[in-house]
């Protein structure tokens, strides 16, 4: 096996958890919040003059990354997940630079955020997404790779489902159906 | 050891051309965000998970290539991206155990 030396921005702390998907009655306004207990809550609530009701759920997690020559660490608590070039609609225009960019060697991946309170989505500040770019491509090892992940400024959070973001949300369907069963 | 070497030996089907590189493990999941979080580069991974954010993850991590157990077999749309992205698909109609137990047999650790 060969000798890698050890990266200098790492993937650490990682909770495992869920993105809840909900939808509020009559307004059909969608959020999404990440929650860390044993199963997605499912019970509907008032907020307002919305009831709020559980829509779906995707198995995920929340992730630092640590700078190990500095030890400082950032976590990225506003990443709901990344989206694949790929995973958009063909002759999207997003889509289509993604396709100019892999043909040199370049897979950009776009960081879909959560909602802030006010229901526009969070900003992942550059700094932390040039922290997050070298997290990934510190550790690559094919030559002539490069991972490209890219803030939302397209506005693709609105416009895609969440199935195509790189989450679980078939395998969340699994575990509903085992914990029905019990 | 080399991809090529592992593929030939346990006989797995190429549903891509082999992108042949070196194996640094392997690691067996269903879960795109487990292999986010878990996979190493130049892993195997080894998987029934045929949706295209399969492969978004295996680009991420940059693992050496994904085996398909079995007998999954993904979209020509799925295999194209992977393709692009020098993705390795393999598939076997092996059960993921007996899979792991082949790679063990041949030396992979």
């Amino acid at each position: 096996m060969r000798e890698v030396s050890a990266p200098r921005y790492q993937l650490v702390d990682s909770v495992p958890g869920f993105v809840v998907v909900e939808r509020a009655a009559p307004s059909n306004q969608a959020r999404c919040y990440f929650c860390t207990e044993a199963t997605a809550p499912k019970e509907a609530y008032r907020e307002g003059d919305q009831e709020w009701h559980f829509e779906e759920a995707a198995q995920s997690f929340q992730f630092s990354v640590r700078d190990n020559a500095t030890g400082e660490v950032l976590r990225f608590h506003e990443l709901l997940g990344l989206l694949y070039y790929a995973c958009l609609e063909p002759g999207s225009q997003l889509r289509r630079i993604g396709e100019v960019a892999q043909s040199v060697g370049v897979s950009i991946y776009i960081a879909i955020t959560y909602d802030s309170p006010d229901g526009t989505p969070c900003e992942v500040a550059a700094s932390k997404l040039e922290w997050l770019n070298r997290a990934f491509n510190d550790r690559i090892r094919t030559p002539g790779k490069k991972i490209l992940i890219l803030p939302d400024l397209f506005g693709i959070q609105k416009q895609v489902s969440s199935g195509q973001i790189m989450l679980d949300f078939s395998l969340t369907t699994m575990t509903e159906r085992s914990d029905s069963v019990a | 050891m080399r991809l090529q070497q592992i593929a030939d030996k346990l006989g797995l089907e190429k549903l891509t051309p082999v992108f042949d590189q070196d194996i640094d493990g392997v690691y067996i999941s269903d879960m795109i965000s487990d292999v986010i979080a878990n996979a190493k580069p130049g892993n195997l991974l080894v998987t029934v998970q045929v949706h295209a954010n399969a492969v978004a993850a295996a680009n991420l991590v940059d693992v050496c290539a994904i085996v398909l157990a079995q007998g999954k077999r993904p979209s020509d749309d799925v295999l194209r991206m992977a393709e692009k992205a020098k993705i390795t698909v393999l598939s076997t109609p092996l059960n993921r155990w007996q899979v792991a137990s082949k790679l063990y047999e041949v030396g992979l650790r």
